[in-house]
This record gives structure tokens, sequence and C-alpha cells, in this order.
């Protein structure tokens, strides 16, 4: 016939629900149909909102210690930071704006290992008030045990500790500690969690100092006690440069340990030390200095003088005495209340241009400044689009589970379809037109789709809601533990299910099941009525 | 050419005679199995009058149900050297209808008993006899036809013994009450043609009576007209006409007094 096209016909009628009801309800097949498209629905909205929250934690982590927006101006840095610091403390759209300086250098650990670190200089009150420093502190007294400290075994959870875990949080603070030696308060520095290796990882995500053998050259082992807030300390190498960039001299510094932070991003907590900037800024010739120029003096050109340097003859020179500001390579800027990292890097480059405007010739201009106001997204840029990639590559996973399931739906519905073989007959001599019946298998898909998914979405949510407590029932019956803390850096299970997330696999699992119905819909359709009566 | 013109005048006329409700000519029917062929009606002509009781007598696999199929528009006469034979139904051709008027035509102008009851296992009585109705309306039409079209679901099934197992499945009822449900179900949109295959031929001479009187009963007060296809003599014999499918055509009986 020439009307083979059945969906221009689709009619809807109430014989097309009546029955929808009566063989939803009445039979084994679209149980099993609507089990299979529950159990994808929410195995995929578990796997993704974990997925995607432990993604999440991570990106989040890497905003921990730098801030909404940084003015980066690397190695040599530039001057009257200050000045730019209050210029933009004194704009509504920022919160609060800190000081640093990034740079690398060695790092001689208390068993002698030598590693490369990064180096930041830090004013601690100012970082706080920036960043979330004084939370990554992890030596402090706390009163809760952390989630999977059953037994609160927390060694900071101690009584015993308690008086030890303030001095120590209140010096991470300051960034200061006092000698054992003389007793005086000197500067010192806060590292990662673990820098040292040294700092075990408990079972339940925490940590206890472990105490480390050093080896001596006649054979021996030292014993290392490492709780290094107490009284560890390390050497630091830092090489310099001059103000044209050139590397000068290597300085060599020990550097007392105030605290140690934890981040969440494992690579920054495995190679970075914060120390106090002023010490940073002395050592890499940055902070405020006297510049003495020997220029031409004008009085008299044809004076003449011997250079002190080389005993030769040269035009009388006089010295001119300046002051060469201390420098920085970063200004790290907290945004106010509801002003996205976006809106305020906008506003921290106007807010520049009128500061370099004002140094014109002693810091990096505008122009050069416009693409070094950064946000802490653009910072982080390759772990987040490293993290999108893995995102994608879940999706695409999920992608092939859901055409599974579309098989499977489309493998029950045709068995259902072929079952229903005489009733389609009837129907179809009773005057249900071909759109009419293909209609009935689209709504008994959607129908199955709508209950399944939405049981699917329902299990999926209370299963990410309660994974922490279902994980750990797993594990203490089976022995089995998948999410380790001493392996994975966060400590618990991400348990937030986000609700467009769920929306969009409800609606996949709808359209799974629809797309499921279609095949046996428009074969069911197009059977001769004739024969589907025949049919035995 | 010509043979067209000529159908086409032969048609006209046909479409004229008002008693005429439907009018089967030159009809033919083969199945194919494969490569082999199995020809079953060779060019059936039939008329049928408004308000008439035919009967149709044939051997076992005659092709009576083949074309009781055909008269209510389930299926499509061959195409034999570029004719295709013609069914007029109340001056309309079927065989150049479109699909959706078929079903319409299926769905409000012909009842249609199956051999073999036929009935939608999962429905309750009353819903499978108000099935025919559901799917005439369509979802709005329906929702204003609901308490009318129950109604009178209620009365049929009461006028065939069966008002008091509405809410009863297929499965529950007996083979003679299946049918009943039946006939029921095909008179539910009022149509004016039944085609009733065999609607007693599962069932014990009593029951198959009783059934048949009911049947009558209403085409007498409803002045339907019906075809009916059957083994039994004796009811062929209460019928106001009988034709025979003898070899693929119609024999006419002569016509009885009485
Ligand atoms: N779909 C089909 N494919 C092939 N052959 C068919 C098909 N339908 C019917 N036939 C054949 O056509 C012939 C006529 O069948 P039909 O059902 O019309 O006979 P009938 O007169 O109704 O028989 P009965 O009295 O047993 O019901 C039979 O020989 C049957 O085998
Ligand atoms: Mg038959």
């Amino acid at each position: 016939m020439a009307d083979g096209c059945l969906w221009k016909g689709i009619d809807s009628a109430v014989y097309q629900a009546l029955l929808t009801r009566k063989y939803l309800t009445r039979k084994i097949m679209p149980m099993l149909a609507m089990v299979a498209v529950m159990l994808s629905v929410a195995t995929i909205l578990v796997t993704w909102s974990v997925m995607g929250g432990f993604l999440k934690t991570l990106i989040e982590s890497g905003r921990t210690l730098v801030g909404d927006v940084s003015v980066v101006w690397p190695n040599v840095g530039f001057g009257y930071y200050d000045e730019l610091i209050e210029d933009l403390e004194a704009d509504p759209m920022v919160a609060a704006a800190t000081p640093s300086i990034e740079t690398f250098g060695l790092i001689q650990l208390p068993d002698d290992r030598i590693e490369l670190v990064s180096i930041k200089g830090v004013e601690p009150g100012s970082y706080s008030d920036v960043t979330g420093f004084a939370d990554t502190l992890w030596w402090k007294p706390i009163e809760e045990p952390t989630p999977k400290d059953r037994k609160r075994e927390d060694l900071r959870l101690d009584d015993q500790n308690r008086a030890l875990m303030e001095q120590v949080f209140a010096n991470g603070l300051a960034m200061q500690r006092e000698s054992p030696d003389s007793g005086e308060v000197e500067p010192a520095g806060v590292l990662g969690v673990e820098v040292t290796g040294l700092n075990y990882r408990t079972k339940w995500g925490g940590y206890e100092p472990w105490s480390a053998n050093r080896a001596r050259p006649d054979g021996g082992v030292d014993r290392v006690d490492s709780f290094m807030p107490r009284d560890g300390s390390v050497g630091l190498t830092v090489l310099s440069l001059d103000s044209e960039g050139r590397p000068i001299d290597p300085k060599r510094l020990t550097m007392p340990i105030a605290n140690e932070f934890q981040s969440g991003i494992y690579e920054v907590d495995q190679r970075t030390i914060l120390v106090p900037l002023g010490v940073l800024q002395r050592n890499l010739r940055m902070d405020a200095a006297q510049r003495v120029e020997l220029v031409k003096d004008d009085e008299n050109p044809f004076a003449v003088e011997v250079d002190p340097n080389t005993g030769e003859i040269r035009p009388k020179m006089k010295e001119i005495v300046g002051e060469d500001p201390a420098r920085v390579t970063a200004v790290l800027i907290k945004a106010a209340d509801g002003v996205t990292p976006e809106k305020l890097q906008e506003r921290v480059r106007e807010i520049y241009a009128v500061f370099a405007a004002r140094h014109k010739g002693e810091v990096p201009s505008a122009f050069d400044m416009e693409r070094q106001v950064k946000t802490w997204k653009d910072l982080n840029r390759t772990m987040i689009s490293a993290v999108e990639k893995e995102t994608g590559l879940v999706l695409f996973i999920f992608g092939i589970v859901s055409f599974t399931t579309v098989f499977l739906v489309l493998a029950i519905f045709w068995s259902m379809a072929s079952e229903k073989t005489k009733d389609i007959g009837i129907l179809r001599a009773l005057g249900a037109s071909t759109g009419g019946i293909a209609w009935l298998w689209i709504r008994y898909g959607a129908a199955i789709g709508l209950v399944g998914a939405a049981l699917g979405t329902a299990v999926g949510y209370l299963i990410v809601r309660d994974i922490n407590a279902i994980h750990d029932w797993i594990g203490e019956t089976t022995g089995l533990v998948i999410w380790d803390p001493q392996q994975y850096y966060f400590i618990e299970i991400p348990s937030d299910v986000d609700p467009s997330k769920a929306l969009i696999v409800f609606v996949v699992g709808v359209l799974t099941c629809v797309l499921g119905a279609l095949l046996p819909a428009w074969h069911s359709a197009r059977m001769d009525p004739v024969k589907a009566l025949r049919f035995e | 050419m010509s043979t067209a013109t000529s159908a086409q005048v032969e048609t006209e006329t046909r479409a004229s005679d008002s008693s005429l409700i439907l009018s089967v000519r030159d009809v033919r029917k083969t199945y194919k199995l494969g490569r082999v062929k199995v020809p079953v009606l060779h060019g059936v002509d039939l008329d049928v009058r408004r308000g008439e009781w035919v009967t149709i007598l044939g051997a076992s696999g005659s092709g009576k149900s083949t074309l009781l199929h055909l008269m209510g528009g389930l299926d499509r006469p061959d195409k034999v050297e570029g004719r295709r034979g013609s069914l007029v139904f109340e001056g309309d051709e079927l065989t150049k209808q479109s699909k959706r008027a078929l079903d319409r035509y299926r769905a409000d102008d012909i009842g249609f008993v199956f051999q073999f009851y036929h009935l939608l296992p999962e429905l309750s009585v009353l819903q499978n006899v108000c099935v025919g109705s559901m799917i005439l309306h369509g979802r709005l039409g329906y929702m204003r036809h609901r308490a009318e079209t129950q109604k009178r679901a209620g009365e049929l099934l009461e006028r065939f013994g069966l008002g008091h197992r509405l809410k009863h499945r297929p499965a529950e009822l007996s083979g003679g009450e299946r049918q009943r449900v039946a006939i029921a179900r095909a008179l539910i949109n009022g149509p004016s043609l039944l085609l009733a295959d065999e609607p007693t031929g599962n069932l014990d001479l009593k029951t198959g009576a009783s059934i048949l009187d009911a049947m009558i009963e209403y085409r007498e007060r409803a002045g339907l007209t019906m075809v009916m296809v059957t083994h039994d003599e004796r009811i062929a014999e209460r019928a106001d006409r009988v034709i025979r499918l003898e070899d693929g055509r119609v024999v006419e009986e002569p016509p009885r007094a009485g």
C-alpha cells in the first residue's frame, strides 16, 4: 500500500491506555523490562554522581591555596605591590588581597633526601584571608573524628596532645616557631603533608608521624623523629634572579617547620612548601634595597678619576642613591560574596591599569599584564581540562551502557509484541489503525520507561545519598573495601546527587525505552491483520 | 480501457440500486506459500440486500473465512490481469479506499464475529465489548460517549444472558459465553452489516440455538443485515438466502418455500 508512513496516522485512543495498563500489570515481561531500565538508570546515576562529585571536589581543591583571581608576573616579579593591594582592597568587588612569591628550589628532607619543590612565600595573616590556608593546616586540635575514624585513633583528638596541637596550630597560622635551642621565635615554613613521606597515611584517611632512618656514612643508621612541627626543619636551596631575570647565586637556608597542610590535591601536597614572604624576598633578593648608580658627573665634563675596581682612568662619576622596592611574583585576590571570578578578573584588570599608569616604567604595563590576570580556573587549566576529558570519557561509556539497554528493552518488547500478535489482529479487525497500534506500543514503552526510570532515579539517589554507609556495610560484612582512604585522596565517597544529572539520566532512561519500543511498534503496526488473527 | 469503462458503468448501476448494501464482483484470492500457490477464490459474485440474512455454506477450506475477511475490509482481493474485482459497500468501492478509510469502515459500518471468539484476554467482559467504541471514537470522543457506550454494552450483554458477568475475564467464561461476548462486541457500534464466521460452530446444539435466537431477535429489532458462515444446514434453513462456496465460486441455492 502506498501509505506506508505510520507516524502521520498516530491516533490516541482510550483502548491504548487501557491495554497499556493491563499489559503492564498482568505480565512478567514488563516487570523484567522495568527492572532492566531501573537498574541501568540507577547504575548510571550512581556512577555519574560519584565520579562527578569526585571530579568536582578535585577541581574545587585546586582553588584552595590560590584565591579567586591572581595578578602574576613570574621570576622577577613587580614592585609597589602594597599600593596595588590597597587599591584592590578599596574596591567593593574585592574581599581581600595578599602578596605572594612563587619559585622553585631544592628541599633537603630530614632523612637527607633532596627533592625539587615549589616554594611559596606568603604573609600568613592576609594569605588566610584570601585562601583556605587556615583550614588546610593539618595539625590542630579537633573535637569530632574524621568520618572514617571509628575508633578515634586520630592523635589530634587525644586530650594529651591538646596543648601541643594548639601550639602547633597557632605556629602554623603565624608561620613561626620557637627555637628548641635558643628559645627565640623564628620564622617557620608550612610543608605539604605528603612532602616528607614521613606522615603515614592511615586506613581511615588521616596521618600518623612515622620515624625515619637516616643512613650514616659509617654504615650505621640514625633514627629521625618525624613530627616535623615539633622540632623538624628542612634545608631549602633557592636561586635568586637579578632584576633582569638572570640567576645570581644559589642560597641555602634552614627552615624550621611550623605545621603541615593538606590542600586536597596530591600533587600540591607532595611538593609544596609555604615560607614567610619576607624570608623568601630576602633570599631571592626581592626585598627593598638601596640602589646605587654611577652616572657621569655633568658639573665638570673634563674631570677624570681612577676606577677603584680596574685601576683605569675614567671620566669622573657621581653616585645616586635610589630605592628599589620590594617585589613579589603574584598578588592573590579573593572576590567579595556573589562576585564571579570572571567579573573580578575584569575589574582587577581595570584597577591594575590605573596602578600601572601611576608607576609608568616601574611596573609591567597594563597591556603586558592583560593576560597575566588569571582566575583560579586559568591557573588550574591543565588539571581542569584533564578532569573534563575524564568526564567526557565517562559519559561516552554511559552512552554505550544506555545503548545496551536499548537493545535489551528492544528484545523484551519484541517478544511481548509477538506474544500479543493476536490482540493486534483483533484490534485491527475492529478498526484500529496502524498508527493507533504503533502508538499503543510506544505508549507502553514510555510507560515502562517512566516507571523504570523513576524507580531507577529514586534508587540511584538513595544509593548515592547513603553510599558511604552502604560502602561501610559492604566492607564490614564482606571485607571488600572499594574506596580505600589510604589509597584515595578523599576520605569519603562523594554523595551529592546533582538534580540536573538526575533529570538527564531520567529522561535518557525514558527515551531509551521509547527507542526500544519503536521497532516492535513499527513491526506490529505493519502486520497483516488477517495473518495476525491466524497467529497461534 | 473498454473493460474499465464497463466496470465503472456497472458499479454505478449497482450503486444506484439502493436496496443493495454490499455487492461483490469477480473477487479472487490466491495464497502464496513460498512458491506454492493456493488458489482459494476464483471470481466470487455476491449481492447482499439491506436487511437480508445470507448464509454461506461450504466445505472446510473452501474459503468462507477468506471471503468474509474480504467483505470486512480486513484483506484485499488479488489483482488478476490488471483487474482487482470489486466490493461495493453502500455505493463506496472498498478496493479503492485508503487504509484509514477501511479502518473506519471496519470500526463503524460492520461488526465482525470471528470463528474463534478472539477476545482480548486481559480485558474484562465489559471492556471487551466497549473496545470497538474506544477505537471508533478516539480519546476525546470516547470520553463523551463513555456512559452511553457502557450502558449499551450492558444492555447487549444482558440480552445475551451475561448481565451478571461484566467484570469477569474471558478465561473465566465457557465457550458459549465467550462467543456471546464476541457478538455483543461486534454490535456495540450499531453496525449496519454483521459478518459472522461460524458463530455457533464450536458449541453444542442447544447453546448454539439459543445464541442464534438472540441474534435473530436483535436482527429483527435493529434491521441488521447479516452474512453468516456456517456448516450447519439447520441454521442455513432459517436464513433468508443460502449460498454455497464451491471450487472458489458462489453457487446460489434455489429459494425454499416456508
Ligand atoms: N494465510 C494463508 N496462507 C496460506 N493459505 C491460507 C491462508 N489463509 C487461508 N489459507 C488457505 O485458504 C483456504 C481457505 O481458508 P479459509 O479459512 O477461508 O477456509 P474456510 O472455508 O473458512 O474453512 P473452515 O470451514 O475450516 O473455517 C484453506 O485451504 C487455507 O489453508
Ligand atoms: Mg473458516
